[in-house]
């Protein structure tokens, strides 16, 4: 334990001090306050709508300011959070030579690795806690909202998904470190698989969909049709963690929502009863609904961490 | 220019119009100003009936006729000469007495006499003199009215009121109110107040209301000879059982009486009432799980209700049943208990959904509206975390197995 905390604070403390973390943190800071500053100017623009909603202070998160709203942002650019601290983080000790000096000082080697791999967390959770209260406090100012218990809840648990989304990225650019001796093609291989699994997965997914259950655009198509291909679609889709990560925080921002898909065929009768009552999901229920991808987003951050242990474990790092 | 000329080819037949009317008019203005062979002065007082017969203790209008048959206007003096012991007679216009009256020539003004017997006035023949002179004395004309005074054969006069009604009977379920609509004419020579009456079965609600107006009133002024519609408003007692019922209508003064039968017939009340016996409409399921509640229905009315069914207004792909799926016969006052059960589609959304329940009996029905929360199951959520909690064993398996190295 000694050794891992000596490892933690060690990484902590660069982590702070280096360059490239200011830049990042200032800029993914900045972005996110104008979209939050977006979104209160907004809502403050409507006070009408506000008054209908049953949870202003969440809207000042989920509400869409310039382009993206807070969550979307986080979902698009945090990933580079956690590539941007991880993906020299063992390769350049060995470039640098300070791995053998390391691991011959009283630190096991899990220390080493753990030790990285935790003060990466706790620095993406500084990031984020500050984030969020920071436009927490826009939003007390700007708004004059004052968050209920239960959306508090919601920005913790949507704290605690996001702090696993970017540990995930985290992982993923400590195993390229391990396995890649350059610290260049680490780096670029993060950054590859970030934007394939971002953003070309959708396009496959589409490609996918249309290819087991196409849909001819060209006449009326049964809806059975097209929810086949909407369901097929949404499956591959979830190979990208990004996927993942908003469909984990889709009811939690937004308690009025009541499923993660974007299609669900409905008959006229159901549409009309549904409608009749405008409640929001407790809690309890949201949380249940997106259950399976926090489960998921969870589960790959941990495996992921575990196949970087299991690697670094093994390797030979005395050459 | 052309304008011109048109307007001059209107005004022709315009100008043979007036050609040929003025003459008209001229000659039938000309021999209207020529007067009847009329004397210089003369009048005439004359009652329209010389003989009238009455009640007694009754008395009578005479319209009575001042003609002025002269050529100039004449001041009429107007006396009544003759009255015989105990009775009283005046002429009159509407409203006031009247002693003179001013004529124009070949003019007559209707007047009217009033004759009213004394209480103590028996039966008998009795005459009445008119004098009518002008006021230089000149020309005076009398006349006499003949009154038969009968004897009178009730204590009031029925004829004194006369009450009409369209529609005597009115049918309808219990819990409706009934309007009937009546007549009350006022045969009597002066206005009188009458006192309105019903005397209907007990705990009947019965009042009175003038025709279009929303108040209650319990009696009735009528001017002479006029008539007034009004309405009788019936409430019947919410307990009462169906049948025909008489309710008796009277309406007297002091000279009159008069009454009429109205009758009500009942056909019952049809009252449902349903809910649930706690009055909670809120319920809980499960995606794809049955849910169940328990509802009753009561006849709150009073006539026996028939084939009462139930019928469930749900999203698709939903399923309600009810236990039993109808009831036959529910007596008035009967409580039965329905078993609800609501399933939610598999695929349903979790949240609220409204979910109407109906029991339906030919000639009326009731709806109660559920508010049924679909929750989702928990049983992933252990799975989900059961998977977790195995990653988590396979970390600190790869943790001891591989760590302190």
């Amino acid at each position: 334990m000694h050794g891992l905390y000596t490892v933690f604070s060690k990484e902590l403390r660069d982590h702070f001090s280096s360059y490239r973390f200011v830049i990042l943190f200032a800029l993914i800071a900045m972005v996110s306050f104008i979209t939050s500053y977006m979104a209160g100017v907004h809502m403050k623009g409507n006070l009408e709508a506000l008054a209908k909603t049953r949870f202003p202070f969440l809207t000042l998160f989920s509400t869409p300011g310039a382009v993206l709203s807070m969550v979307q942002f986080v979902a698009f650019f945090g990933p580079l959070i956690g590539l941007v601290l991880g993906f020299d983080s063992i390769n350049r000790e060995r470039a640098d030579g300070t791995l053998i000096k390391l691991v011959s000082q009283p630190i096991y080697r899990d220390a080493v690795i753990n030790g990285k791999f935790l003060a990466g967390v706790a620095t993406i959770s500084i990031i984020l806690v500050s984030i969020v209260l920071v436009i927490s406090g826009f939003g007390l100012a700007l708004v004059g909202a004052v968050p209920e218990i239960e959306e508090i809840w919601r920005l913790f648990i949507f704290l605690l998904i996001s702090i696993f989304y970017i540990s995930f990225w985290l992982g993923v650019a400590i195993l390229f470190s391990i396995s890649f001796k350059s610290i260049a093609t680490s780096a670029l291989a993060s950054v590859a698989l970030w934007i394939f699994l971002s953003f070309f997965v959708s396009l496959g997914a589409d490609v996918v969909a249309n290819t087991v259950a196409p849909v001819d655009k060209s006449r009326e198509a049964e809806p059975a049709t097209i929810m086949k291909n909407v369901r097929i679609k949404e499956m591959a889709s979830l190979c990208s963690p990004m996927v993942l990560y908003t469909d984990a925080i889709a009811t939690i921002v937004d308690p009025m929502r009541k499923t993660t898909r974007s299609f669900v065929l409905m008959g006229p009768m159901e549409q009309v009863l549904s409608s009749r009552f405008q409640n929001p999901l407790p809690l309890g229920q949201s949380l249940i609904v997106v259950l399976p991808y926090v489960i998921a987003l969870i589960a790959i951050t941990l495996i992921c961490f575990a196949i970087s242990y299991l690697i670094f474990m093994l390797q030979e790092i005395r050459t | 220019m052309k304008r011109k000329e048109e307007r001059s080819f209107l005004f022709l037949p315009l100008f043979f119009i007036v050609v040929m009317v003025l003459p008209i008019s001229v000659y039938s203005s000309a021999f209207g100003e020529e007067k009847k062979d009329l004397p210089d002065r003369g009048i005439s007082v004359s009652p329209e009936y010389t003989g009238v017969v009455v009640f007694e203790e009754e008395g009578v209008n005479i319209d009575l006729i001042v003609t002025n048959q002269g050529r100039r206007s004449e001041n009429i003096d107007i006396a009544v000469t003759s009255i015989p012991d105990g009775w009283k007679a005046w002429v009159k216009t509407y409203s006031f007495g009247v002693t003179g009256v001013h004529v124009e020539s070949d003019k007559s003004k209707p007047l009217t006499l009033r004759v009213e017997p004394g209480k103590l006035v028996g039966p008998g023949k009795y005459t009445i003199g008119i004098r009518g002179e002008t006021q230089d004395k000149k020309f005076v004309s009398t006349s006499e009215v003949a009154i038969e005074v009968k004897k009178k054969k009730e204590e009031k006069r029925p004829e004194g009121i006369k009450i009409v009604t369209s529609y005597p009977v009115l049918q309808g379920p219990t819990n409706a109110k009934f309007e009937f609509s009546l007549e009350v004419e006022n045969r009597l020579d002066k206005d009188t107040i009458f006192n309105l009456f019903s005397q209907g079965p007990e705990n009947w609600e019965i009042n009175f209301k003038p025709a279009y107006e929303d108040k209650f009133i319990s009696s009735l002024r009528l001017k002479a000879g006029q008539s007034q519609t009004m309405a009788v408003e019936v409430k019947p007692y919410l307990l009462a059982k169906p049948g025909t019922y008489p309710i008796l209508v009277k309406v007297n003064s002091s000279e009159a009486e008069g009454e009429v039968l109205l009758k009500v017939t009942l056909t019952g009340t049809y009252i449902l009432d349903a809910g649930t016996a706690t009055g909670l409409l809120s319920l809980d399921a499960l995606k794809g799980k049955k849910a169940n509640l328990s509802i009753y229905v009561k006849n709150s009315g009073s006539a026996q209700l028939n084939n009462l069914q139930f019928l469930s207004f749900k999203p698709e792909n939903w399923e309600v049943e009810f236990t039993p799926e109808k009831i036959d016969t529910l007596a008035p006052g009967d409580l039965k208990q329905v078993e609800v059960s609501v399933t939610p589609a598999d695929q349903a959304l979790v949240g609220d959904y409204s979910v109407g329940l109906s029991a339906e009996s030919g000639k009326i029905s009731k709806t109660i509206e559920l508010r049924v929360t679909v929750n989702a199951s928990t049983a992933w959520g252990w799975i989900g975390i059961g998977i977790i909690v195995f990653v988590m064993a396979g970390l600190v398996f790869l943790f001891i197995r591989l760590g302190r190295r």
